[in-house]
């Protein structure tokens, strides 16, 4: 009997393959201060990316031929097995596509996948709509506790103090990355940006805006994400080996900031009681 | 606890699993006292929902008593009675706030997931997959309740467990799915499936003043209790053509109202039905659209088709042309359990129904791997399983 969904759940962080990571993945990562200028990897069709309908299509085919070799008793287990883990790897670790047209405005809950630019940084905009006002939205956003909540399992973030976050992202075997950042515009109520310093090992920037929503619907919050790794190409290797992907960052992220506004609690799987054990954390 | 876990297709087991905890400040712990199979647990037990994992802890029609409230619960306390709806709704958001609570914005921790699917999350559902929230069920002996203040009905009345546990989802889910239905004065009602959605449908659609209410299914008991107890006419769709009958029956108009309480794994005849089946069973067709397209092929021009019975993914040959042409209004979802609970109660409490008429089969959770299967196979005579964890 297929487990299903239990294998490809357990593995999908972990193959968290981002386009052009094919590289060889260092073992002193931190150390790494070279940039070299990014191979574009992205123009290798079968590097690319799927469409929205390409993947669909590619879930068919694919489970069709498992289908094929298994004996009809598991097949249910199969097609679960395979669905979860397409869901699962399009959902947890997101999914990354250049012809899908950019829409910065998008509607709620919408975003445009992580963007790449000649120096390997990932990029990501996404929009939500919380019912608050855009003034309440930005103080709950600068609440201290707020950062550490919000990216919780994901980054390790701390106040140093309030314009000053502390960031570290954790790999497997140890591996740690961390960088600061500074807040360099802060307009109430409309618009906070951060941005790493100048020598950390880690471009790091972020930006969320606040707009009043239609129809008395609260505020639209947009959220933009900039990571690059550090050293171009070596440096995409940290980043697969760190498994910071800003799109599923960012839709964590904000999924648990409306949640936090609107209930004052983030849904949650810790301590979930299953024959697992306890906790079904992200 | 012990609770029932999902371990693959088949395959459910008894297992000792963590007692669930007070994680967040809205979360209740409520001790088990009833726990309902559902029909769509069957889904489930088929292997046909993704995104299950094995261990998973499955169940979502419980009911039981408080036994701890995190600090921000405000309407629940330790000792009340409560009757836990199966969708987990934050009571704060706009769509709960349009009371509709099965399209919750912040109960599900997975959202992500879903909305690569669907395009939007809707609510957490309990034991239903991870895709839909990923909480742990209510076939066990405790269960953790997020937002304790929005679902759980208090019970203050002496009315046992079995009469108030379908409050949970099945008895609503039949209602809804009578209102989706749009019946007027003295409207043909044909309710396919006649499991516990479809017989408590029938009991909603005379509520709602349906002058006339046709059941349709193939297994005998249930067909016997849609006209004994539903005051139904019913059609064995093995035995006639249900398009020829319900036409019969029509004067040629067909049915006004059309409500598909079957879902996913419905039982096609003749080679449609044979190749919704081989496809489903090789991952080209998620859904077996049977019910809904036989629907739209009898219902009204200008009728209601209400689908209240559980799809997952996607589904060939359905005819939109007919659909589109026929100008029928499609209403569907998952209950908006928390919108009915109230009044279904008092209709219980005033006596105008009895839910446990549905319940066949009374059990100990020990005996829940069993009656999954019982359920499945229809074996029995079941209709309803009630386990006592």
């Amino acid at each position: 009997m297929v487990a299903a969904g239990s294998t490809t759940l357990a593995s999908t962080n972990r193959s968290a393959t981002r386009v052009g990571g094919e590289y060889p993945v260092s073992t002193e990562q931190r150390d790494v201060t070279d940039r070299e200028p990014f191979d574009s990897q992205d123009s290798e069709p079968s590097r690319r990316p799927l469409e929205r309908g390409g993947r669909i299509a590619a879930v068919t085919v694919g489970g069709t031929i498992a289908a094929l070799g298994l004996r009809r008793r598991s097949l249910g287990g199969a097609i679960a097995a395979l669905a979860g883990g397409w869901l699962l790897y399009r959902g947890l670790v997101g999914g990354r596509s250049e012809d899908e047209p950019v829409d910065t405005d998008a509607a709620s809950g919408g975003g445009r996948p992580d963007a790449a630019d000649a120096s390997g940084a990932v990029e990501t905009t996404r929009s939500v709509t919380i019912g608050a006002s855009p003034d309440e939205v930005y103080e709950r956003w600068r609440d201290p506790e707020t950062m550490s909540r919000l990216y919780g399992g994901l980054l390790d973030v701390t106040a140093r103090d309030e314009d000053r976050w502390n960031w570290t992202a954790s790999g497997p075997l140890g591996a740690t990355v961390s960088w600061d950042t500074q807040v360099v515009d802060d307009s109430p109520g409309e618009r906070l940006r951060w941005e790493s310093h100048e020598n950390a090992p880690v471009s790091n920037e972020g930006q969320v805006s606040f707009r009043e929503a239609p129809g008395d619907r609260g505020t639209k919050l947009t959220f933009r994400f900039r990571f690059e790794p550090p050293g171009g190409s070596v440096g995409t290797a940290v980043t697969k080996r760190l498994e910071i992907v800003p799109e599923s960052l960012a839709a964590v992220v904000l999924d648990r900031f409306k949640s936090l506004v609107e209930t004052g609690e983030m849904p949650t799987l810790e301590r979930n009681p299953s024959a697992r054990g306890a906790g079904d954390l992200l | 606890m012990r609770a029932l876990c999902w371990h693959g297709e088949e395959d459910v087991r008894v297992d000792e699993v963590p007692d669930p905890q007070i994680v967040n400040p809205h979360d209740a712990i409520v001790e088990i006292t009833a726990t309902a199979i559902c029909g769509s647990d069957l889904h489930l037990y088929d292997g046909y929902v993704p995104t299950m994992r094995e261990g998973d802890v499955l169940g979502h029609e419980p009911m039981g008593e408080v036994v701890e409230v995190g600090n921000a619960v405000e309407t629940l306390e330790a000792g009340d009675r409560v009757v836990v709806p199966f969708t987990i709704s934050c009571g704060s958001c706009w769509f709960c706030e349009e009371e509709l609570y099965s399209l919750c914005d912040n109960s599900n921790p997975n959202a992500e997931i879903a909305r690569e699917v669907m395009g939007q999350s809707p609510a957490g559902l309990f034991g239903y997959s991870h895709m839909l929230g990923g909480y742990a069920g209510g076939q066990a002996e405790y269960l953790r309740v997020p937002f304790a203040d929005v679902g759980p009905l208090k019970v203050e009345s002496d009315l046992p467990d079995e009469q108030v546990l379908l409050l949970s989802d099945v008895f609503p889910t039949g209602y809804m799915a009578a209102e989706n239905a749009e019946i007027e004065g003295d409207d043909t009602v044909a309710v396919w499936g006649c499991g516990p959605v479809g017989q408590f449908a029938i009991q909603s659609a005379w509520m709602l003043g349906a002058g006339r209410v046709v059941a349709i299914d193939r297994v005998p008991e249930r067909l016997a209790m849609a006209r004994e107890h539903g005051d139904a006419e019913t059609i064995h769709f093995e035995e006639e053509d249900v398009y020829d009958r319900l036409m019969a029956m029509t004067g040629g108009r067909g049915p006004d109202r059309c409500i598909d309480a079957v879902g996913t794994e419905a039982h096609g005849t003749g080679l449609m039905g044979l190749t919704d089946k081989a496809k489903q069973q090789v991952n080209l067709e998620a859904d077996r659209p049977h019910v809904l397209r036989q629907a739209i092929k009898c219902c009204r021009k200008g009728g209601t088709l209400s689908v209240p019975g559980v799809y997952v993914g996607h589904a060939d040959n359905v005819p939109v042309g007919p659909l589109m042409n026929k100008a029928l209004t499609v209403n569907t979802g998952q209950t908006h359990v928390q919108r009915y609970l109230d009044p279904l109660l008092e209709t219980i409490e005033d006596g105008d129904i009895d839910p446990s008429f549905v319940v066949t089969h009374r059990e100990p959770l020990e005996r829940g791997p069993e009656m999954y299967e019982t359920f499945r196979d229809k074996e029995d005579g079941c209709v309803k399983v009630v386990l006592t964890p």
